[in-house]
């Protein structure tokens, strides 16, 4: 990683290379953005995290907010008070914020605010690839689309000039290979935040009874008509490519790069219009582009998003264009991430040309070549004590109880061979999961939740589970981070965005302030007991609660080397009857099996004990510091 | 011109790193590039991979099938794994460190041998170099440089458009300032070992 103090070197015209992440944060600066929040979340959080390394010294105000409505909001708060804000989150954040979005919508605001959500197609870290271009729609807030890290970077000042202009909020929809695509990005002057603003009262405007709201739909509606216009003439939408024959292409960010390219590897010549600016589309720009051609392809990532609204504007300005895309002629799919071969095949498919490359064959020859390759999903660290957690309650549910989990490392643990992890849909479901799964099925019932998903969504749901007298236990395993998406701080660290010490917020006496009767913290590492304390919760006539805390093996062994701690790690020794008990019951990746038998790989290991504890014959020697 | 590199590994090994690398060398050279990577879930000891495309035309960050000119494996199950992105064209240089996937011990299957291994990308390329990086890497200090082995490596093929010295000043900004001289001489063991074999 670059240090970050490269986004605050103040040398217009300077070329750096940036992650997309970077560069938006570049933007930030330049942008004279003065408050940032953010929940983290893959792709997207690096945002927070560049602006968090550099936030004092800028002087502007970051912080890491215990979820993305709460993010929005805050935000939402400071651009009514006429400073430029910004929210990034990934795009499921947006669905966890779009009670505020929508209503924000009406209200608007004085300073700049833009809301990047990262889409994931190919759910690379994600729960689900939905396309966030939607809320832009459900919403009526402009919305951005860049393709490189580049305009990524210059989108943010669009993306204010605008909002400041319509006084709207503005969404910048990424999607992960924007993200995370490192590329040369030439740096614009910096801007000087500024932090000082000034609530000037305007309850028919601010304040969303049903009253103003009716009204202020209106003056949404209006704006989105000035978006239009905006659209029309945006640098951001422009025709790219111009070609010499009767196809034109249309394409919007990551998805042109592929569209561009599969455009020259089939000598096609086609118009390439890209747009930028994908909400409110610029309907007259695109209804002279139907009408000069008479095969339109629509290229894009995700949903067919483009391609319905073109479909809507070719009705008025070309109905007799015909228009491929994901729609009523599948060229590519509407699942998962495009590429340069997906477009080139969609494009051979459509012109009857040749592929360049015969990428039937190798697939083929590909496919023989893996048959029996391995799989390598990912998998829970050497030394992570989740997977003493998991290994406690396994031991203590059995096959019968129901385990839903949540969002975060632990979401590893549904994997064999722990096979913890029965129902996972979004931050925080666990623990309202599974006051149903209870009623329905009346087995043990165990929740799982991280620390920040803790804080972030699983309130509400233990609130609800000692109102309504659930029966179920809540493990919350407490790593002292968001490990997941980086090791962010969060409300139980004690530590902010900006560097400085706050109050730690304690998970057991916030459970006890519920209401929780059986509250118990333990520390994984110890089983026995461990065990004991959650086999006690299982009895418990309600709601129970268990703090799994050990801090994150990567923080701990990081600690370690900057203190010169020494890590000794496990042997086996010759006890070992092969019984196989440690590589059946934990899946570590120190552990291996090398001509039947188990040895430790000592560059993996962790010391963390657990198979010294697990192994039926005392046979593994437990490393330490 | 246009330069393909796929970087395959397992999370940890630093892949990501070593992407970079060669994306600032070629910014430093005044070179279009797109660098790609994956962060998050997906690097939890799992199967990862990287690329770098350098060129004037290079739009997509990642190497469409069969077209890297060159795949530099990390692992070499990994580098199997990457075989789509290679063809006659691509050279193959891959690491001999074998990190072997929980599924293997788990079913108490052997790590497949290094000559099954090479055996099967040859149906890919002809063109293939086993880089002894754990060695060459304790060699330099610590078998955690490795990666820059593989990138010493890849810089002595001279199929890369960047040149060495920016390479190593790219290097010197992005590894801790304590591990600098140990990393360049992870460098330097890396691009001897391939002169020889070139």
């Amino acid at each position: 990683m670059p240090d970050p103090n490269v986004l605050l070197k103040d040398n217009p015209n300077q070329r750096m290379l940036l992650l997309g992440n970077e560069a938006i944060a570049r933007g930030i600066l330049e942008a004279g953005i003065s408050i940032v929040t953010t929940y983290p979340g893959t792709p997207a959080s690096e945002i927070g995290d560049s602006i968090s390394a550099i936030a004092a010294k800028a002087g502007l105000y970051m912080e890491y907010s215990a979820n993305e409505l709460v993010a929005v909001e805050v935000a939402a708060g400071a651009a009514n008070c006429g400073v430029r804000a910004l929210t990034a989150m990934k795009h499921v954040g947006l669905n966890v914020a779009a009670d505020a979005l929508m209503t924000l919508a009406y209200v608007g605001v004085k300073g700049g605010y833009v809301i990047v959500t990262a889409d994931d197609p190919e759910c690379y870290s994600s729960q689900n690839e939905q396309d966030n271009r939607y809320y832009a729609l459900l919403s009526n807030l402009p919305c951005l689309e860049p393709s490189d890290p580049q305009e990524a970077k210059d989108m943010i000042h669009s993306a204010i000039e605008i909002s400041e202009k319509l006084e709207l909020p503005v969404i910048l929809r990424t999607t992960t290979r924007v993200n995370h695509t490192r590329g040369p990005v030439t740096y614009c002057n910096l801007a000087k935040p500024n932090l000082k603003g000034e609530l000037v009262r305007d309850a028919k405007r601010m304040v969303m009874v049903p009253a103003h709201a009716r009204l202020m739909h209106v003056k949404l509606l209006e704006k989105v008509d000035k978006a239009k216009e905006i659209s029309e003439n945006s640098p951001h939408n422009t025709l790219l490519r111009k070609g010499k024959t009767d196809t034109g292409v249309i394409s919007s960010g990551s998805a042109y790069n592929y569209a561009a390219e599969a455009v020259n590897l089939l000598n096609l010549g086609f118009d390439i219009l890209k747009l930028g600016m994908t909400h409110p589309l610029p309907e007259k720009l695109i209804g002279r582009f139907l009408n000069s051609h008479k095969r339109i392809i629509v290229v894009e990532e995700l949903e067919p998003y483009l391609e319905v609204q073109i479909k809507a504007i070719a009705k008025d300005y070309a109905p007799d264009v015909e228009i491929y895309g994901k729609m009523s002629k599948q060229c590519f799919p509407r699942k998962g991430e495009l590429s340069t071969r997906l477009v080139t095949e969609g494009l051979a498919e459509i012109t009857g040309r040749k592929l360049p490359i015969d990428f039937a064959k190798m697939d083929e020859t590909y496919a023989q070549m893996t048959k029996d390759l391995p799989a390598r999903p990912p998998i829970l660290c050497a030394g992570c004590p989740h997977r003493a957690s998991f290994y406690i309650i396994k031991r203590s549910g059995g096959e019968k109880a129901n385990y839903p989990t949540d969002i975060g490392c632990y979401a590893l643990g549904a994997a064999p061979p722990l096979n913890v992890g029965d129902l996972l849909i979004c931050m925080g479901s666990g623990v309202s999961t599974a006051q149903g799964m209870r009623i329905a099925t009346d087995a043990p019932t165990i929740a799982i939740i991280g620390d920040s998903t803790f804080f972030h969504a699983a309130l509400p749901g233990l609130v609800n589970a000692v109102y309504n007298n659930a029966r179920i236990t809540l493990a919350v395993l407490d790593n002292a981070t968001t490990a997941m998406t980086g090791h962010q701080p969060h409300p139980g660290t004690g530590l902010t965005g900006m560097g400085s010490p706050s109050e730690k917020i304690s998970i057991e006496k916030v459970a006890e302030g519920c209401g929780v009767k059986y509250v118990k913290v333990v520390d994984p590492f110890k089983i026995k007991e461990a065990t004991e304390v959650l086999k006690g919760a299982l009895r418990h006539n309600g709601p129970s609660l268990v703090v799994f805390r050990a801090t994150c093996t990567l923080l701990s062994i990081r600690e370690k080397k900057r203190k010169g701690v020494k890590i000794v790690p496990c042997e086996v020794s010759d006890k070992c009857s092969n019984c196989m008990a440690c590589i059946r019951l934990l899946g570590c990746p120190a552990l291996v099996v090398e001509k039947g038998h188990v040895r430790i790989n000592k560059t993996l290991c962790a010391a963390c004990g657990l198979c010294a504890s697990v192994c039926p014959y005392g046979a593994i020697d437990r490393g330490g510091l | 011109m246009e330069f393909n590199v796929v970087l395959a590994g397992v999370g940890g090994q630093g892949t990501i790193l070593a992407a970079e690398i060669l994306g600032v060398a070629a910014v430093k050279d005044g070179l279009n590039v797109r660098v790609s990577e994956i962060h998050g879930m997906a690097q939890r000891g799992g199967a990862v991979t990287s690329s770098v495309r350098i060129g004037e035309n290079v739009l997509s960050p990642t190497v469409l099938d069969g077209q890297a000119d060159v795949l530099l494996g990390f692992e070499p199950l990994e580098t199997v794994r990457n075989l789509k992105s290679a063809s006659g064209k691509t050279l193959v240089i891959l690491s001999d460190e074998c990190i072997p996937p929980t599924e293997l011990s788990a079913k108490n299957v052997a790590y497949p041998a290094m000559d099954k291994i090479v055996e099967k990308i040859r149906r890919f390329s002809e063109k293939i170099t086993v880089v002894e990086t754990e060695r060459l890497a304790g060699e330099a200090g610590s078998i955690l440089t490795q990666n820059i082995v593989l990138i010493g490596a890849l810089a002595a093929t001279g199929k890369v458009p960047v040149r060495i010295e920016s390479l190593k000043e790219a290097l010197r900004e992005l590894v801790p300032a304590k591990h600098v001289e140990m990393n360049l001489k992870a460098f330097e063991l890396g691009y001897e070992y391939m002169k020889k074999k070139v």
